[in-house]
């Protein structure tokens, strides 16, 4: 118990920025600022906490500012890693609505903007139905430049082929619905799923790949086959890394994407 | 706008300039429905009749809030689950979405939950409205008024938004669901003609306190469904806590689903699940009976939290002699040993009433608190006292 208070302590120290209504003319808050941890969580979200905590989720601050009968909630999220804030911005965002250059990422619309900067992610929500793009930037650019770290996205990102990519999220646990492949990140194509899970090492990553084997019962390095629920697939393992493609749609080979994106890797 | 309607706010905000392209006609689909694939495995499934609703449905569900992979959620209803639910907000909405694509063509033959956590008519309508586009579906089964915590949130615009959507066609069975403050709110609902329904948070940290309720809801034909099954802690442990290698052995996290299937006032459960090896457990659950060996397991669980960690059961409310708000402080001391949060803590400590601030347990010669969950309250207390007054 003791090394868990002090783990947990240690994370508490690297609260996130608080945000302010003054960091846009003529907003002033209303109520008292908001704070939450994991174990409160729910106080403030019941119901939908658990899908903050599966990725890390450590404290978050928030407050309500108001102007000219207007509202805007925003709250900043910190999580225990710059991929995990960005795990939790990717498992948010809209796929099929364009990006913001916000942080590391970041979406608009007309009541909402979500983004993610190192390992905070940013929620502001407007209030009443209609377009509050103006407050909106105004105040994420202004809270983007408050919180500190880098705006560099995942280097994961960069690994899969941009041309044809719906999207690219990280999966805390369970890629592709597999308990053996623990967490990763997989990408959406019209012709099939991406993924790539890291392990600690190339000997982990060989063990996997021999569960996987064991688990589907088919051999072979690349392990290719067709699953009734992940299609034509194809695991590739490299170095530390188990990469490959499911869902592979007909016309296109598996092994073949599977073996061009292990290149990608380092 | 109340802190608690934020979510589904977010949402609307997202949900408003979405293109038309993710619908589709349900009614087409549910035409063209295709036989489903022979089961992979063939457990003895277990059903259940929801309440009055005629619904039945597997003893176990599919939580579907935290799943990242449609194929998991596919090969539930292809062996044989037969009931799934989302909620508008889980994942902005794409958990609704990928819910609606996993289970396309098997629609009719499953039970399939939404919810909105909209204070409005209008706006749980319009939420009603968005979830059915996402899921691909001309209806709901069930459709939950989310997150309810007292009996003042099931208003009477909340109400009739259900029975405008009934009338409509577009949902079955009126519903709501709540995670705390259930020994009031569940008679309210058992009590309201209007509801169907009731999910509600139920596992073993909370040993008997719902079970009246719950049986009384029961009885009057309200169909129960469990959720927080597995009591939330199972995810928090990491690697170096005391248990964690106890609960990650093959199929102990199922003793937690098994103690909520023993109670004959719970309809169905709702288990989150992310993975095949999940999903085979918890159907394993559904063969198996409780076990001594599941009730060491969890008592060793509940031995683990219990002298530190307030369940905000409630049993305790009022039954200081002093007054003192024994939760609320129980919580503020939580925030400063539990999370190193002190400031917090000791914020949350001073907008108390003087006179409650101001109270020292050492005076007591007993304390008239008595944790039904064994929290060494007086103790607490006072440590509370010491850090924050």
């Amino acid at each position: 118990m003791k090394a868990l208070l002090a783990g947990l302590a240690a994370a508490a120290l690297c609260v996130a920025q608080v945000p302010r209504c003054d960091l846009a003319p003529g907003w002033s808050r209303q109520g008292a600022a908001r704070a939450y941890e994991a174990s409160n969580l729910f106080e403030y979200m019941d119901g939908n906490a658990e899908g903050y905590l599966l990725y890390g989720f450590v404290a978050m601050h928030g407050v309500t500012c108001v102007k000219d009968g207007d509202s805007i909630l925003i709250d900043i999220s910190e999580f225990a890693d710059a991929d995990s804030a960005y795990g939790m911005f990717s498992a948010n965002r809209d796929p099929r609505l364009p990006g913001e250059r916000l942080g590391a990422g970041g979406q608009i619309t007309p009541r909402r903007v979500i983004f993610t900067k190192d390992r905070f992610y940013a929620e502001l929500a407007a209030n009443p139905e209609k377009d509050h793009t103006a407050a909106l930037r105004a105040f994420s650019a202004a809270i983007e430049r408050l919180l500190p770290g880098s705006t560099a996205v995942p280097a994961a990102l960069a690994w899969f082929p941009a041309e044809g990519q719906k999207s690219v999220r990280l999966i805390p646990e369970s890629v592709l619905g597999l308990r053996l492949l623990k967490r990763g990140y997989v990408a959406e194509y019209e012709f099939g799923k991406a993924f790539v899970v890291q392990e600690s090492s190339a000997e982990a990553a060989a063990a996997v790949m021999d569960k996987l084997r064991e688990r589907f019962g088919h051999q072979g390095d690349p392990l290719q086959f067709t699953d009734r629920y992940l299609g034509r697939l194809c695991f590739v393992h490299k170095g530390p890394y188990i990469v490959g493609y499911a869902n592979v749609v007909e016309g296109h080979d598996p092994l073949e994407l599977a073996s061009a994106l292990a290149a990608r890797l380092p | 706008m109340p802190d608690s309607s934020r979510r589904n706010f977010l949402i609307a905000g997202l949900a408003a300039p979405v293109a038309a392209s993710a619908a589709r006609s349900s009614a087409d689909d549910q035409k063209h429905d295709t036989p489903p694939k022979a089961p992979i495995l063939t457990p003895e499934f277990r059903y259940r009749t929801l309440g009055k609703t005629g619904l039945k449905v597997t003893s176990v569900g599919f939580g579907c809030m935290i799943t990242s992979d449609a194929s998991v959620i596919e090969r539930a209803a292809d062996i044989g689950i037969t009931y799934f639910d989302t909620a508008r907000v889980y994942q902005s909405g794409n958990n609704e979405r990928m819910v609606g694509a996993a289970l396309k063509g098997k629609r009719q033959n499953l039970t399939l939950s939404s919810k909105s956590g909209a204070k409005t008519k209008e706006a749980a309508l319009a939420d009603l409205d968005t979830s059915l586009r996402e899921l691909g579906t001309d209806h709901l089964d069930i459709w939950y008024l989310h997150a309810k915590t007292k009996p003042a949130d099931v208003t009477d615009d909340l109400i009739d938004a259900q029975q405008t959507a009934k009338q409509a066609g577009k949902i079955r069975f009126a519903d709501v669901s709540t995670h705390s403050g259930q020994t009031e709110l569940i008679p309210a609902l058992t009590a309201n003609p209007h509801i169907d329904v009731i999910l509600t948070a139920y596992n073993f940290s909370m040993g008997q306190t719902l079970d009246p309720a719950i049986a009384a809801a029961h009885a009057a034909g309200k169909g129960i469904v469990a959720m927080k099954v597995m009591a939330g802690g199972f995810r928090n442990t990491k690697p170096g806590d005391k248990l964690y290698n106890t609960f990650k052995k093959d199929g102990a996290l199922v003793a937690a689903l098994r103690w909520v299937l023993k109670s004959s006032g719970v309809d169905t459960t709702i288990p989150s699940m992310t993975d095949m090896d999940q999903l085979e457990d918890n159907l394993k659950a559904m063969t198996g009976g409780f076990t001594k060996s599941d009730e060491g397991l969890l008592a060793r669980q509940l031995e683990y939290i219990a002298p530190l960690y307030c369940r905000m059961c409630g049993q305790c409310d009022g039954s200081c002699a002093k007054g003192l708000p024994v939760a609320d402080l129980l919580r503020y001391l939580t925030y400063a040993d539990g999370y190193g949060q002190f400031s917090l803590g000791r914020e949350r400590f001073q907008e108390l009433p003087a006179e409650v601030a101001q109270v020292r347990c050492d005076t007591c010669s007993t304390c008239t608190v008595n944790c039904p969950h064994g929290v060494r309250v007086s103790e607490r207390l006072s440590r509370a006292q010491e850090l924050f007054a």
